[in-house]
Order: structure tokens, then sequence, then C-alpha cells
């Protein structure tokens, strides 16, 4: 098997390098797009509306099912697991 | 000898579960396999599955991303010699081409799986899409490529590919379509982008 990094607790981005943490900081459980500039995880949908943004930029889906895709994505997640 | 510790003992057990699990899906299709099969072809039992993977979407989710790190390390490499688009290409076909079973199954089930797994597969593809159209932009810079949007460039790209590894059976001789076809696919889509 391929050697694993670890994945943002948030997105589930994986976070290879050092600035791919929040403040660069491998410690961290999160990735810089799901953090601020404080390093503290952003509200919900925000996040959610940047995992929107992605999926609808790179493939061209419309944002209904962006919307659906992305919920579905972070409902499984650490940081959302559990959240109505 | 080294004794082996819990923790390397689990991360040993959870890649045996994927591998089975990958192995089972291209063979069976995946919504035909259960968690109970994955375990029973690794002589394991029910609840140690579980442990690792609750449900079967766990299971797919973590065979996708392991292919998504192979993807990801293949990308890197293209990425940082500068190897251009057709390299970019070819780097995905590699991967595919590895996991050609699992992949085939995974794209001609998808619109039937759970949206979290099939959410997977479009954070896959998003990573695709973006190592294309970096590519593409550095080869439109040097004046070898016309301007494509990035949606239609990754979905002209995949949906050629895809065409192909749904009918693999139509497509190739062999076990392998794209170890047939891919060069030629390659070749066809750098002729698309050009000026």
């Amino acid at each position: 098997m391929a050697e694993k990094c670890p994945a943002c607790g948030s997105c589930g981005m994986p976070m290879e390098k050092p600035e791919d943490y929040a403040l660069g900081d491998v410690t961290r459980p999160y990735c810089r797009y799901c953090t601020d500039a404080r390093g503290e995880l952003l509200p919900f949908e925000q996040v959610l509306e940047t995992n929107v943004g992605f999926y609808v930029e790179s493939q061209g889906v419309t944002r209904a099912a962006a919307i659906s895709m992305a919920r579905a994505m972070l409902a499984d997640m650490p940081a959302w697991r559990g959240r109505h | 000898m080294q004794a082996v510790t819990r923790q390397e003992q689990k991360v040993v057990t959870r890649d045996r579960l994927v591998n089975a699990a990958m192995a089972l899906f291209a063979r069976k299709g995946i919504m035909n396999t259960t968690t109970a099969d994955v375990a029973k072809s690794v002589r394991m039992s029910h609840g140690v599955v579980f442990l690792h993977f609750p449900t079967r979407d766990d299971l797919v989710v973590a065979v996708i991303d392991e292919f998504g790190r192979r993807l990801s390390a293949e990308f890197r490499q293209a990425f940082e010699r500068d190897l251009g688009l057709r390299a970019v290409l070819h780097a995905h076909l590699r991967v595919l081409a590895e996991l050609e079973p699992f992949y085939a199954r995974l794209v001609t089930e998808a619109p039937m799986l759970p949206p979290k797994v099939r959410s997977t597969l479009m954070l896959l593809h998003a990573a695709v899409s973006y190592e294309l159209f970096v590519a593409l932009e550095r080869e439109r810079k040097a004046g070898r490529a016309r301007k494509i949007e990035r949606p239609l460039l990754f979905n002209t790209w995949i949906g050629l590919v895809h065409h192909y590894l749904v009918n693999r059976d139509l497509f190739a001789t062999g076990n392998s379509v794209i170890a047939e076809q891919g060069d030629a696919l390659v070749n066809h889509f750098m002729t698309l982008v050009k000026p």
C-alpha cells in the first residue's frame, strides 16, 4: 500500500505538506481551507460552501448536486459527525 | 525479530481488508459484496471487519482513498518534473490500469451508490480535474494547447476513459482496456487540445 498521510478532520483533504495544515502546523487536525486566520475551525456552512464550489468548479455539476454530495461527505467527518 | 506492535498489526489488518475488498468488489460488484463476504475471504471474523469498517460504504471509501493516494503520488512525480499534459494523462491511466477491474466496477455502479461514496469519487475527480487544468494551462502558455474551460476539459477526458472502461469487454481482447487502448486515448486527447 502507498504511504498514508493524515486527512483533514473537517473535509477529508489529504494533508501531505506542512502548508496544507492550519497555520502550517502539522499537529493541527484541520486543513488551511477549513480554518480561519487563527487556525480555528470555520462554521459548517462556510466549509460546506468551499466544498460545493470545489465540485462545481472542477466538474461542472449543478449547485444542488454539489450541495447534496458535499453534505454527504461532511456528515461523516470527525468535525461534523452527529451534526443535524 | 522485532515484535509487531498493536498499532502496526492494526494497520496490517486494515490493509488486508482493503485489498480483499478491492478484489471482491472487482469480481462480484460493489453492491453485490457484503462485509461478511470480505471477512470470509480473509478468514477473519465479521467483528474484526466491523471494527475497522462499520459499513460496506466505509470499505468502498477506503478503497477509493487508496486509489487517491496512488494517484496523488503519480501526479506529484509528473508535476515536479514538469512533464506536461501528456505525462499527466499517462500518470492517470497508470493508476487506473493498476486498479482497473475495481475502478471499472466503481464507475459502472456509481449512479446507484450512496452519496457518501459518490462524493468520495467526486473528490478524486476534482483532484484529477485540477492536475489536468494546471498541465493544460502550462501547455497553453507555451503555445501548444488552446483554452478549454476546466469542467469540460475534465469531463471530455473522463467521459472518454470511462466509456472504454465501462465497456471494456468490447474494446479489449485481454484483461486491460487501458493497456490496449490507453496510448490511443492519450494521443486523441492531445490532438483535441491543440491550438
